[in-house]
């Protein structure tokens, strides 16, 4: 490298969505694109990966082979000593599918990849709603449930990569003091189980929550019930929350924690719930925290890179 | 101790290198200890002078060398420092005393003094003296004091608060005025996370690096223990699970004094719902248990739900903080026969099966614990580097002897 400037390239994969960005070596986005996710599976995903670099670096005229770090963020699980990703439903065969070494032969540059919700509590951290935190979590609520964790002012993965992965939280549902069964949250708040109460609670046609969204603002009781119910469980995952871990702020995000009718009857749920007060917020960088987290935490690898 | 000479901070590494292979393989010669910490033959020599001479370092006869040659052997000086360990719990307290090495000296316990406040506090300091004296140590030589205490330690102002069961402490200076008593600094730290680093230490989670303890006996908690870290939270408040959640509506007033779960499955959690069931009236939960073990049907089904909600409770833990350890302890939480359910509870009720533990060390993991801090900061007051803000390694369990 003969003092040409390097970049770094960042990736936000999810289930429907991919965003991808080149950004400059503090981290600093300069280009960005977002896709929904190629359909058929894991080979497909990471072809996709490699071409959204292509374009971005044509759109601003670099050589792709100028990004020297890349971080892709992964809506799983990554075990960190084997680097193996797992809890991966929304991806077809991306489990058994090597994307570290399919990302390093493409980009010939250094690869890491990390949980997409710990990548927006970063994004949060760096250059968000938790900039001054040092216990904080970014509870993302969409087509599932994750939890991204700071402790002491670092990342927490736990020891096999799962921690955050609140999707089999037990919860209990207080109105049946010692119920039968655990019950679970993502069975409990995932956009599936929103749209089946309100089917259940004899709601008309909705397909999706963005339909529950809107039925709200038209007056539907039924929608109005259901997103309490659906408040009251988050609220009882944010005490749980609390009372394990001592948190300053919890940080609300994924395209459901971020809906103001979701987030505002969870702080009014929360009243009395807990011993001491819980503050929660909604998430600053919206749909993007995942991808700025990820360019923020590619930015300071390419920098201890060149240090070395 | 006589006063140290100002060193540089290259002779300050030195001294801290030679201390930390003494702590692990005394008893040890000039010439091994060289090889050890890479140090010249002459430095080792000048640190090992310096280290006698301030008594920190005593020889402890001669190795049989095996071409006939003999060196001396050195060990750590009792001398140089003595340690205290408190653990003040609601019916016990116990002291334990142990050498700059990590050897435990001794160990004792008696009845909390119910009256609480000033009386605790005095109790405290005599029994370190007796201990000190019965040891014929000076309580003067003690130079590091760690207490377990139960409630929140509050980081920021030192205060031990939500404490319920010892009575008269929260209005106290306790640091303050323990530290008058027994001439030397008091630390506080919570008990649970005490009775964890207790375990890590001399106890069944030696070498694991994210550990869980969940502790049931008269109250509920949990002690974390993340990437060789204590946890602690924004205000000392971490692992406070009894007002998890679970068990009851968290706004019922009994659930928002006590918290759902330490209402449902604390002592007197317990033998409410055994009287509430219909069950005979008993003085503990110990008695509960009892009776379940001797056919009780009621009483097993307390210990049943008991152990259901504690599951549940671990299922959280496990959910959230994915530890490669989950350590169960506290008088309720030891028992084989009540971890054995959990453990089978937990296989339903976690997608995620973790390894599972008893405590080892049962009630003794607090004072253990608070040992273990308080021999850390001891050897970091003599053998820390400001520049060098690592802590040295605890010599493994295999230097414990207890004389009591």
């Amino acid at each position: 490298m003969t003092g040409e400037r390097a970049y770094c390239f960042a990736a936000d994969l999810g289930g429907t969505k991919l965003a991808a960005a080149i950004a400059d070596a503090r981290g600093s986005i300069v280009a960005e694109l977002t896709e929904p996710t190629d359909p058929r599976g894991a080979a497909s995903v990471a072809e996709q990966i490699a071409a959204g670099a292509e374009k971005l670096a044509k759109s601003i005229g670099i050589q792709v082979s100028r990004t020297r770090h890349v971080m892709v963020g992964i809506p799983g699980a990554i075990d960190p000593h084997s680097g193996r990703v797992s809890q991966i439903p929304n991806i077809a065969g991306l489990e058994d599918f090597d994307v570290l070494g399919f990302l390093r032969e493409r980009f010939g540059a250094e690869v890491a990849i990390e949980n997409d919700v710990n990548l927006a509590m970063l994004g949060e951290h760096a250059l968000g709603c938790a900039t001054r935190c040092r216990n904080a979590a970014f509870l993302s609520l969409g087509t599932g449930a994750g939890l991204g964790l700071l402790i002491d002012g670092k990342l927490y993965r736990g020891a096999r990569g799962s921690a955050g992965e609140i999707a089999d939280l037990p919860l209990c549902d207080p109105n049946a003091p010692i119920p039968a069964a655990g019950g679970t949250f993502e069975l409990e708040v995932g956009s599936f189980a929103i749209v089946n109460r309100y089917r259940r609670q004899g709601g008309t046609a909705a397909a999706t929550v963005r339909d529950i969204f809107r039925l709200l603002e038209q007056g539907d009781e039924v929608a109005a019930s259901v997103l309490d119910t659906t408040a009251h469980y988050v609220a009882l995952a944010v005490a749980t929350l609390q009372s394990l871990l001592d948190l300053e702020l919890i940080v609300f995000g994924g395209s459901i924690g971020v809906r103001p009718e979701l987030y505002e009857r969870v702080q009014r749920a929360l009243i009395g719930l807990f011993s001491r007060p819980i503050t929660i917020a909604p998430s600053q960088l919206g749909d993007r925290a995942g991808l700025i987290g990820a360019a923020w935490a590619a930015g300071q690898a390419l920098r201890q890179q060149s240090a070395l | 101790m006589p006063p140290q000479p100002i060193t540089s901070v290259t002779r300050q590494l030195s001294r801290r290198s030679v201390f930390e292979a003494l702590l692990h393989r005394s008893p040890i010669s000039r010439a091994d200890l060289a090889k050890v910490t890479s140090l010249s033959k002459q430095t080792m020599s000048e640190v090992i002078d310096a280290l006698e001479q301030q008594g920190l370092v005593r020889s402890v006869g001669r190795s049989s060398g095996n071409v006939g040659r003999t060196a001396v052997l050195y060990e750590l000086s009792p001398e140089g420092g003595h340690v205290l360990g408190v653990d003040l719990g609601a019916r016990r307290l116990t002291v334990a005393l142990a050498d700059i090495a990590g050897r435990v000296l001794a160990e004792t316990d008696e009845p909390t003094d119910s009256r609480g406040g000033a009386w605790t506090l005095d109790q405290i300091a005599r029994l370190a003296d007796r201990l000190a004296r019965d040891n014929h140590t000076h309580p003067s030589r003690i130079r590091s004091i760690v207490m377990a205490t139960p409630g929140v330690v509050n980081p920021k102002s030192g205060a031990i608060e939500m404490a319920p069961n010892i009575s008269g402490l929260e209005h106290l200076n306790v640091v303050a005025l323990l530290g008058e008593k027994l001439g030397s600094p008091v630390v506080l730290e919570n008990d649970i996370n005490l009775a964890l680093l207790g375990e890590l230490w001399h106890g069944c989670a030696q070498n694991v690096n994210n550990v869980a303890f969940l502790a049931l006996g008269s109250g509920v908690g949990l002690g974390l223990y993340i990437n060789g870290r204590l946890v602690r939270g924004e205000n000392g408040a971490a692992g406070e699970i009894g007002y998890l959640p679970i068990g009851g509506d968290p706004l019922q007033p009994e659930c928002r004094m006590q918290g759902c779960l330490e209402y449902q499955v604390g002592a007197t959690g317990v033998v409410r719902r055994y009287r509430e069931a219909g069950g005979a009236e008993v003085e503990s939960e110990r008695q509960v248990f009892e009776r379940a073990q001797a056919g009780d049907a009621m009483a097993a089904d307390v210990v049943e739900e008991t152990a259901r909600l504690t599951a549940l409770a671990a299922a959280t833990v496990i959910a959230t903080v994915d530890p490669q350890l989950l350590v169960l302890g506290g008088s309720v939480g030891a028992r084989p026969d009540f971890a054995d359910k959990v453990a089978r509870l937990l296989l339903q009720l976690s997608a995620r099966p973790v390894e599972i533990r008893t405590s080892t060390l049962g009630r003794r993991a607090g004072v253990v614990g608070a040992l273990s801090v308080a021999l850390r900061r001891l050897h970091d007051e003599v053998f820390g580097v400001a520049e060098f803000a690592t802590t040295l390694p605890l010599p493994p369990p295999a230097q414990r002897s207890v004389h009591q």
